[in-house]
Order: C-alpha cells, then sequence, then structure tokens
C-alpha cells in the first residue's frame, strides 16, 4: 500500500457522502462554466481584421425600428465607404423548431463577402447565390445540425414579417465566428412584402480604419432631423450596446457564480470537517504511529483536493462533452475556452483548500492522548 | 540487563489553581530492557498517563523520563513522532485499526513513514502477521475479524518496526477470556523471547500476572512493587 492509495481509501471510505461531495462540486462547476461561457460569448468581441473596418447603421430609436431602403445612395456616397449593404433580420421558424434555431439575414449578395470577407464558400457556390433571387447560403453548423445539402428547398416561416420564404440552399459558408446563420437575397424579401422599401439596418465597411471615426459622424450628421434618424456605431460598439439590452447581465452573472461558489465552499468545508472529527481517533493513532503534523495536514489536504478535483473533473469534462456536441445553438460559438476550464479547476482547487482549513487546524492541535479519548 | 526507561521525580498536573489535579506526584522508576511491566491500579491512579509520558505521546509537568538515553520530553513534536516511529510500538484497548484497510494495510501503516521498499515492507508485514498467527487473515478488513483477531493485529502494527518498547494500554479490556490468554501470551513471548520491553496498563490481575513485575498506582504514587510476580507464582 501507497500513502496515496491510503489517502484514497480514506478519501472513498463513505462512498454516498464521497459521491455526493464531489457530485454537488461537479454541478455547481457545470453551472459555472455554462454561466461563464454564455457571459463570454454574448460579450466576447470581434477580433478579426474586417471586424474593425464594419460600421452597423440602425435606426436611432431602436433596433426594433426599421430604416427607409432611400437612405442607400446618401450613405454609399460618403467619402471612406468601401461597400454597403442593406442587412435585416427575417427571425422566421424552420420546420418544427420553436426556437428560433438559427439567425436568417437579408443582404445584397453582392456585397456580402465584401463585407464579411472571413467568410470561406466555394466560388460555385456563391456564384449561384448570386444569380438565383430565391437562393441561400446557410452555415455549415446548422446545414450540419439539420441535415440541409445545397439544392434543398427550405420554407422559413416569418415571425416578425407576414410572409414565409421559400428558399434554396445554394452553398454551405464556413469559417465565421459564427457559423449558423442564413443569408439570403434582400430583394427577395422585399418583393414578398410587396416592395417593402425598408431595411432593419445597413452595415458598412470602411476603407481604412483611419476614416472611421469621420465616418461614424458624417453618418449620423446626415439623418438627422429626418424621420429616420440613425445612430451609427463599430461593430464591437454595436454588440455591446446589443448586450446593454440584457440590462447589467456580466454583473448578475457573476453575482450569482459568486453565490454558487461560495455556498458550495461552505457545503464542501461541512462535509471535510464531519469526514475528519469522525476519524479523530484514527488521526491520534496515526500520530501515535510517528506521522508529523504536517504529513496528516497533507493527507487531508489531499483527500479534500482529490474530491473537489474529481468534482471539478466531471463538471468541467462534463460540459466541454456537452458543448462539443452542438446541443448549445443558442449561442454561436458555447466555446468551453482554456481559461474558463482554468478557472473553474482553479475554483475547485481552491474549494478544496478551503474545505479543509478548519479540520486541517483540528488536527494539527489536537494531542495524540487528547485524540484518543474521542468517542468513535 | 539493560535499564531502558528511567524516570526520576515525574509529575504531570492537570488545570490550575482551585481545579489542579496532580496525575502523577514525583513518579520516579527504572525499567529493563525485556521487561514485561504491568501498570495497576484504579481509575484515574495515573497510569495510563505514565504510559503515555513513557511513550512520548504526552509531556510531563516536572521531572525527568530517559527512554533509551533520550529525554522524550526535550524532543520538539517532529522528533517525538519519529522516535515513536522508530521506538515505540502502541497497543490499544479498542484495537484502534483503520477500518478501511486490510489487515496487512494495517500493519504497514507505521512502515509507511520509513522509506523502505515496497517488497521490503510486505515482507516485514508477513513476518509480523505470521508471528501473531494470522497469515491467513493478511487480506481481510478489521470488520471481518473477531476482537482477538484484531488485537492480534494490532499487536502485529505495533512491532512491525521492530521497536524496543511496546506499551500496551488495557489491551485484554475489551476481549473475551479465550481471546485475552492469546494476547497475552503474544505478549509474555514478545519479551521473554525476543527481549522487547513490555508496558502493559491493566486492571485485571491475571493480565498482570502475566508480566514480570506489577507496578501500582495510586492517586499518581507508585506503591511498593512485587517483583518476579510470575517466578513467584
Amino acid at each position: 500500500m501507497s500513502l496515496g492509495g491510503f489517502i484514497l481509501k480514506n478519501a472513498l471510505r463513505n462512498k454516498r457522502r464521497s459521491f455526493l461531495t464531489a457530485g454537488s462540486v461537479a454541478i455547481s462547476m457545470f453551472l459555472f462554466v455554462t454561466l461563464q461561457v454564455a457571459l463570454r460569448e454574448m460579450t466576447i468581441p470581434p477580433e478579426d481584421v474586417s471586424a474593425s473596418l464594419r460600421i452597423a447603421v440602425r435606426n436611432k430609436i431602436s433596433l426594433a425600428n426599421t430604416l427607409p431602403a432611400r437612405q442607400l445612395p446618401a450613405i454609399s456616397r460618403l467619402p471612406g465607404v468601401a461597400v454597403i449593404t442593406p442587412f435585416t433580420f427575417f427571425g422566421g421558424k424552420f420546420k418544427d423548431d420553436d426556437s428560433l434555431g438559427f439567425a436568417q439575414f437579408g443582404v445584397d449578395p453582392e456585397k456580402f463577402l465584401r463585407l464579411f470577407g472571413e467568410a470561406k464558400i466555394p466560388a460555385d457556390q456563391l456564384a449561384e447565390w448570386k444569380k438565383t433571387r430565391d437562393s441561400c447560403i446557410v452555415g455549415k453548423d446548422t446545414a450540419k445540425r439539420y441535415g440541409l445539402k445545397i439544392g434543398d428547398r427550405v420554407t422559413l416561416v416569418g415571425t416578425i414579417f407576414p410572409v414565409d420564404l421559400e428558399l434554396k440552399i445554394a452553398g454551405i459558408y464556413e469559417g465565421t465566428i459564427d457559423d449558423t446563420n442564413m443569408w439570403f437575397h434582400h430583394k427577395y424579401l422585399d418583393e414578398a412584402m410587396n416592395n417593402w422599401g425598408k431595411v432593419g439596418m445597413w452595415w458598412l465597411k470602411a476603407e481604412n480604419a483611419g476614416v472611421v471615426p469621420d465616418l461614424l459622424r458624417r453618418i449620423n450628421a446626415e439623418f438627422a432631423s429626418t424621420s429616420a434618424e440613425v445612430r451609427a456605431e463599430t461593430e464591437r460598439a454595436f454588440q455591446m450596446s446589443f448586450v446593454s439590452m440584457w440590462g447589467n447581465i456580466s454583473l448578475l452573472i457573476n453575482s450569482i457564480c459568486t453565490v454558487v461558489v461560495f455556498t458550495l465552499a461552505l457545503v464542501t468545508a461541512s462535509t471535510m470537517s464531519m469526514a475528519i472529527r469522525e476519524r479523530f481517533r484514527e488521526l491520534a493513532v496515526l500520530k501515535a504511529l510517528g506521522f508529523r503534523r504536517r504529513q496528516l495536514v497533507a493527507c487531508i489536504l489531499a483527500e479534500s483536493l482529490g474530491l473537489a478535483l474529481a468534482g471539478a473533473l466531471i463538471g468541467v469534462g462534463g460540459a466541454a462533452i456537452l458543448f462539443s456536441s452542438g446541443k448549445f445553438s443558442f449561442f454561436p460559438v458555447f466555446e468551453l475556452t482554456p481559461r474558463i476550464a482554468g478557472l473553474a479547476f482553479l475554483i475547485g482547487g481552491l474549494l478544496g483548500v478551503i474545505a479543509m482549513l478548519a479540520p486541517a487546524r483540528s488536527v494539527s492541535r489536537m494531542s495524540v492522548v487528547q485524540g484518543l479519548k474521542t468517542l468513535d | 540487563m539493560n535499564r531502558i526507561v528511567s524516570i526520576r521525580e515525574l509529575s504531570k498536573i492537570y488545570g490550575a489553581g482551585e481545579t489542579e489535579v496532580r496525575a502523577l506526584d514525583k513518579v520516579s522508576l527504572d525499567i529493563e530492557s525485556g521487561e514485561f511491566l504491568a501498570l495497576m491500579g484504579p481509575s484515574g491512579s495515573g497510569k495510563s498517563t505514565l504510559l503515555h509520558i513513557i511513550a512520548g505521546i504526552d509531556r510531563p509537568t516536572e521531572g525527568e523520563c530517559q527512554v533509551q538515553g533520550v529525554d522524550v520530553a526535550q524532543l520538539n513534536e517532529s522528533e517525538l513522532a519519529d522516535w515513536r516511529n522508530q521506538n515505540v510500538g502502541f497497543i490499544f484497548q479498542t484495537f484502534n485499526l483503520i477500518p478501511v484497510l486490510t489487515a496487512a494495510e494495517n500493519v504497514e501503516l507505521p512502515l509507511l513513514l520509513t522509506g523502505l521498499a515496497t517488497a521490503r515492507r510486505r515482507e516485514m508485514v508477513a513476518t509480523a502477521l505470521d508471528l501473531v498467527g494470522l497469515s491467513d487473515r493478511s487480506r481481510h478488513l478489521p470488520g471481518q475479524l473477531s476482537g482477538g483477531q484484531e488485537q492480534r493485529v494490532a499487536i502485529a502494527r505495533a512491532i512491525v518496526t521492530d521497536p524496543s518498547l511496546i506499551v500496551a494500554d488495557e489491551p485484554t479490556g475489551n476481549l473475551d477470556a479465550h481471546s485475552a490468554e492469546g494476547v497475552l501470551e503474544i505478549l509474555r513471548a514478545l519479551s521473554c523471547e525476543v527481549q522487547k520491553t513490555v508496558i502493559m496498563v491493566t486492571h485485571d490481575p491475571r493480565a498482570a500476572s502475566q508480566g514480570t513485575r506489577s507496578l501500582h498506582l495510586e492517586k499518581g504514587r507508585l506503591l511498593p512493587e512485587l517483583r518476579d510476580q510470575r517466578s513467584a507464582l
């Protein structure tokens, strides 16, 4: 028998309690990881070079208000605009999926790749999309999730718009931060809505980063005091303002995480104290046999850390497996990053250390004689 | 015979002022190597306290306690732990085996601190279990053993490091007469045949009669002793 084997046998001596302790850590760490991943997904800034040049133009009143299509020429001729496209969220339901399983946007296919250059799509598929008015391209994640193939016809049932759209899949793209979206011809939506003449937003790309501040100011000024005042902002600013609609979600999520971890620390510490108190006499015997104080503390630490880290491993591992299975498509990329996983393990480790502090202190201060007098 | 324990004017006082309790009161005692000493006395007479101080798990308030020439009261806690591991074997009334470890693993516990190779440890464990007649129970958990067998495992644990001193606190207190006889026989053999010094605290005159000497304590003081009681009987 090794010292490690001895510690393991002690840790598992009350299997139900060990399982419940590790289980509570596992569930809490799963919750922690899920919340942190969700928070990251909501607040992650776009990192590619194109994103720094992209500008979102929306109705100044709110994102839900539309903009007149006639604004296009006025924005296009502003100095510094490289490319511009209408950008309208359709929000249709696909098949019997009650949730909006993926987002659909009406855009100008001729401008799409110039604006979102990170999207990778074979040239023949892009050409087919551009030339076919009722076609669309779909992200590879959504294509995989619904088993969609090129040539398939899909129907999007309008939930915001009073029309349904029948679309033919012309291509499948990948390489963006969110390979779940579907893109179709804005003109097709316009026609379906009997020449609607409006857009949800404008998305444009500046010629270079230097012109962005001036361009933002010019766009806002162009439509000031009109019936459709706009708010132009960078992609990052737009994303952050979008997130701000959720309220201070970051504070809320971090508060929940703190409460979860604090509660768990109390539960784990209480369990470890109980487990050690039950073995006071045995620990006194070990002291009598020659185990030093620091060796006993190390054994308790190893036991406590082992249970906490096993729980963290189950929780984080479970989250990693679940998120990588693609079942969480609510967020574009539900990715468990090494930083979040590391943080969860660090918290698991700290829980293990915190949980052993009180029992270790008691054992350190216990004399052999006093320990031997402890009742079983 | 070599003197293994030398105690001079040893006192142990608990509490202070009105609540002061003098558990040991200026006790002086010499114990020779290979002796099987029985410490007797009523509850609260100080016999267990004396045993604990000799074994290095308690410290005296006054006086000197030398074991194999080492003043155990002068050792710090870590030194004392090492000293106990190398020099003292413990046997308790309630056996105090670890319930999740097999008999062999319980016996191996003190050896985990020695740095010996696994094969050597197993060899020593097998020898110790063989000495107490439990080779065939090495894989049993304490819960699967009788009281007498548990105490014999505890004896194997006490002797596995080959200590010169074995302290036993009421080793037969929880056993039936037959099992108690078996345990006493082993302790006697350790004293007579391999020259281990055994100090046993007991209430039982029959158990005490197995020793080479009996000492009686009362109110923390040693009473005049009966020498070589076993040979006298």
